[in-house]
């Protein structure tokens, strides 16, 4: 059982300006998956206002803290039913939105594709000429995307053997929060693109109200301790900036995971009884479904649970 | 002087001169740490003794928040409870600071100084106190321990001593149902620098205190040096050039001291800016801790005694935390505020104990048969005192540091201040970065202008 083994950890710096005096901002465990008796520290960067976990897990602690039971290795219509369902259909418009214009014969590389959800989506709703790639760092997720019959490269994007400069389109959905560098992620996705080639991500926002009201502890978004990294327009921009990429659009978009996810962290922490906790995961329609029209008054308004932006490769 | 690489000095091996290197080392920035003692952890030494208890020096605060920046959460326990009375008569215990409130008497009076709003001086502590609280309230029970601690009337101290981060009262009355609902000692105040959230709530190291210092010295990259005493710091009178150590000569262009002010402002050579400070006083604490059977003896945790009792605190720290006496055993704390040389300094273990023992009775039924032992501490560096008298010298310290380049004086003996050790660590993850910074460039000046022409 990965589960007890104990993980270790080491201090980072901030990631985009490299400074050190990170100011306390929620303390909390991995209350999904239990995968550590160790408690994490989210801290702010004063200069660039990310969000990180300061002490982190090493890199070698990646195998206890991805159990063989995550999710992003698992997300299939068997298990999910409904709920896969209403999302495909959202996230195959949302991505068919960022792939307008594109050729008939592009290449679309998704980074971090776990079980390659997306990639399927775009095979399935995309133009047939489009050319799938995918890479993630972890061999179980590849795996699982090679079972739908993807082609996945197992490997992190910096040394993925795709040609530089041979990219329309880069995802990098909610992956970003999940690497150890995300300046070197972005430039290396930055490279692979053509000129005027485009990077559409998708990442948790720390400027959301579900962030102000659980920021202390139970933030879904935390996802302790997997999410290494977390954004707010502000440090969104200036990543993409520190990592040579142009910002084309940046907004928020519409999620009721994490509300959902702060809400059961909650009840976990708090020891509820677990009919109460199963009403709020994902695979809880109810639940999904009253956060999700809820959080679409605040994507009205600019502040969704996800930030989505647009950037592009400088010419 | 080519050494263009020397480290920074950090004087004391407990747990703000660990802190202060761990810190600096984030930064790229070498350091030496120097303990006087044979051993690092100071005042944060753990002991354990042959009947089962273990007890450290003083009480000592720990949170989640603190021991996860430190990466040390999963080897630490979650305390049940924590909770504060004050003892106003017998079997009159309200709850600390939100029971006081159902005291008729207190209410009136603060609502009146309130309304009336009486000539006061409020940068006297006296005057504060009864400003805030109300008259009763403060003559009654929070003047009388001020007192107690600090060793001097409440019309000599300075209101900066209650200058703590106020947690409002609908948010204790929120931490306080958290405190119930988690079955967690939620933190409420005590934590200067960091604000108390439901969130935050105090757990306890294995191994005691001293497994922090031990965590972070094991992380440092050269090894604490111990029986190493400071003995001298040289300033050129604006800045630091150097310090003895335990009869070595060191250059260096940055010192951070943990000692007590007072004493580090005896060490300084070449200027006279430090003498202010050496009029500081600590005010010392005599501990008895008391081993006795049975267990819950006090109606919680801390029980404050303003009056009928010639100690001004009493503790059962096994209520919070468990593990600290053998089953069916526990240990009751009286603190006394005492000086070195005076008369309850200057007491016997037995007469202290037996003090202990014939006064803590209204407290305690049967203490003499429930007694197994004790044992007492003294500890010269309980409190700083907050006079009157030196407080503008306390405030520039406080704001202006010690007026030397290079010379930083950090932690609760070091900065004079009623902080815990997570202050310590918030504080100097605020100050190193600028430590850091200058000692770079001192250094880099140093080399470029001791460079051969």
């Amino acid at each position: 059982m990965r589960a007890s083994e104990p993980i270790t950890l080491e201090h980072v710096p901030c990631c985009i300006c490299g400074a050190v005096d990170g100011a306390p901002v929620g303390v909390g465990e991995d209350f999904e998956y239990h995968t550590s008796a160790q408690s994490f520290l989210a801290v702010r960067c004063p200069s660039c206002d990310l969000i990180y976990l300061d002490p982190r897990p090493s890199l070698a602690s990646l195998p206890v803290i991805y159990p063989d039971d995550y999710h992003a290795f698992m997300f299939d219509e068997e298990q999910f039913g409904i709920v896969h369902k209403v999302r495909s259909r959202l996230e195959a418009r949302r991505l068919l939105r960022a792939g307008r214009g594109l050729p008939a014969d592009a290449h679309v590389l998704d980074v971090g594709c776990g079980d390659g959800f997306h990639l399927d989506l775009l095979r399935k709703h995309g133009p047939s000429g489009w050319f799938l790639h995918g890479v993630d760092t972890d061999e179980r997720a590849a795996a699982a995307a090679g079972r739908r019959g993807l082609d996945v490269e197992v490997g992190s994007v910096e040394q993925s053997r795709i040609a530089p400069g041979s990219i329309d389109l880069a995802l990098c959905i909610q992956t970003i929060e999940h690497v150890a560098d995300p300046v070197t992620v972005l430039r290396s996705i930055g490279n692979l693109l053509k000129p005027g080639g485009r990077l559409y991500l998708i990442t948790d926002n720390t400027g959301s109200p579900d962030f102000r009201l659980t920021k202390g502890r139970h933030w879904g978004g935390y996802h302790f301790p997997r999410h290494w990294n977390l954004f707010n327009k502000a440090s969104l921009r200036k990543l993409a900036e520190a990592s040579g990429m142009e910002v084309i659009t940046l907004s928020t978009t519409t999620s009721p995971v994490n509300w959902t996810y702060s809400v059961r962290n909650m009840l976990v922490d708090w020891n509820a009884p677990s009919w109460l906790v199963n009403r709020f995961s994902l695979k809880a329609a109810p639940a999904l479904a009253v956060f999700t029209a809820f959080d679409t008054m605040f994507t009205l308004i600019g502040r969704g649970a996800l930030l989505r932006a647009i950037l592009g490769r400088p010419r | 002087m080519s050494d263009r690489t020397a480290p920074v000095v950090v004087i004391g091996g407990g747990i703000a001169g660990l802190l202060a290197a761990h810190e600096l080392a984030r930064h790229g920035v070498a350091a030496n740490v120097y303990e006087a003692g044979p051993r690092i952890a100071g005042m944060a030494a753990t002991h354990t003794d042959e009947d089962g208890f273990s007890y450290d020096v003083g009480a000592h605060f720990v949170t989640n928040r603190f021991m996860a920046a430190l990466g040390m959460r999963a080897a630490c326990r979650t305390l049940p409870r924590y909770g504060e009375v004050v003892r106003l008569g017998p079997d009159r215990h309200p709850l600390y600071p939100i029971g006081l409130l159902g005291v008729p008497r207190f209410v009136r009076s603060a609502i009146w100084e309130k309304v009336r709003r009486p000539k006061r001086d409020l940068l006297v502590a006296a005057d504060r106190f009864r400003r805030d609280f109300g008259r009763a309230l403060a003559d009654e029970v929070a003047l009388p321990l001020l007192e107690a601690w600090s060793g001097l009337p409440a019309d000599e101290l300075s209101s900066s001593v209650i200058d703590k981060l106020p947690t409002s009262l609908a948010k204790t009355i929120w931490l306080r149902a958290a405190q119930r609902i988690t079955r967690r000692a939620v933190m409420i105040g005590y934590c200067k620098e960091e604000p108390s959230a439901t969130g935050v709530f105090h757990v306890y190291p294995e191994g005691g205190i001293a497994a922090i210092c031990g965590h972070v010295a094991d992380g440092l990259a050269s090894p604490v040096q111990v029986s190493s005493p400071a003995e001298r710091i040289y300033t050129d009178g604006e800045r630091v050039i150097g310090a003895r150590i335990a009869g070595q000569e060191i250059e260096t262009s940055t010192v951070i001291s943990t000692l007590p002010i007072n004493r580090l402002s005896q060490l300084v050579e070449g200027t006279d800016r430090l003498d202010r400070f050496r009029r500081f006083q600590f005010r010392g604490l005599v501990l008895v801790n008391l081993k006795l059977t049975g267990r819950q003896l006090l109606p919680e945790v801390i029980v404050w005694t303003p009056k009928g009792f010639p100690y001004f605190r009493v503790t059962e720290a096994s209520l919070a935390m468990p593990w600290i006496a053998p089953e069916g055993k526990t240990m009751i704390l009286c603190e006394f505020g005492a000086q070195p040389g005076d008369d309850v300094w200057s007491l016997s273990d037995e007469a202290i104990i037996e003090r202990c023992l014939s006064t803590i009775g209204p407290m305690i039924a049967g203490v003499r048969e429930r007694f197994i032992g004790a044992s007492v501490l003294r500890q010269p560096l309980g409190y700083p005192v907050f006079a009157l008298d030196y407080e503008p010298d306390r405030a520039s310290l406080a704001t202006e540091g010690t007026g030397i380049a290079g010379l930083h004086s950090v932690g609760r003996n070091g900065e004079f201040d009623h902080i815990l050790m997570e202050d310590t660590f918030w504080r100097l993850r605020r100050r190193i970065p600028g430590i850091a910074q200058e000692h770079l460039k001192a250094t880099h000046d140093h080399h470029v202008m001791s460079r051969p022409r």
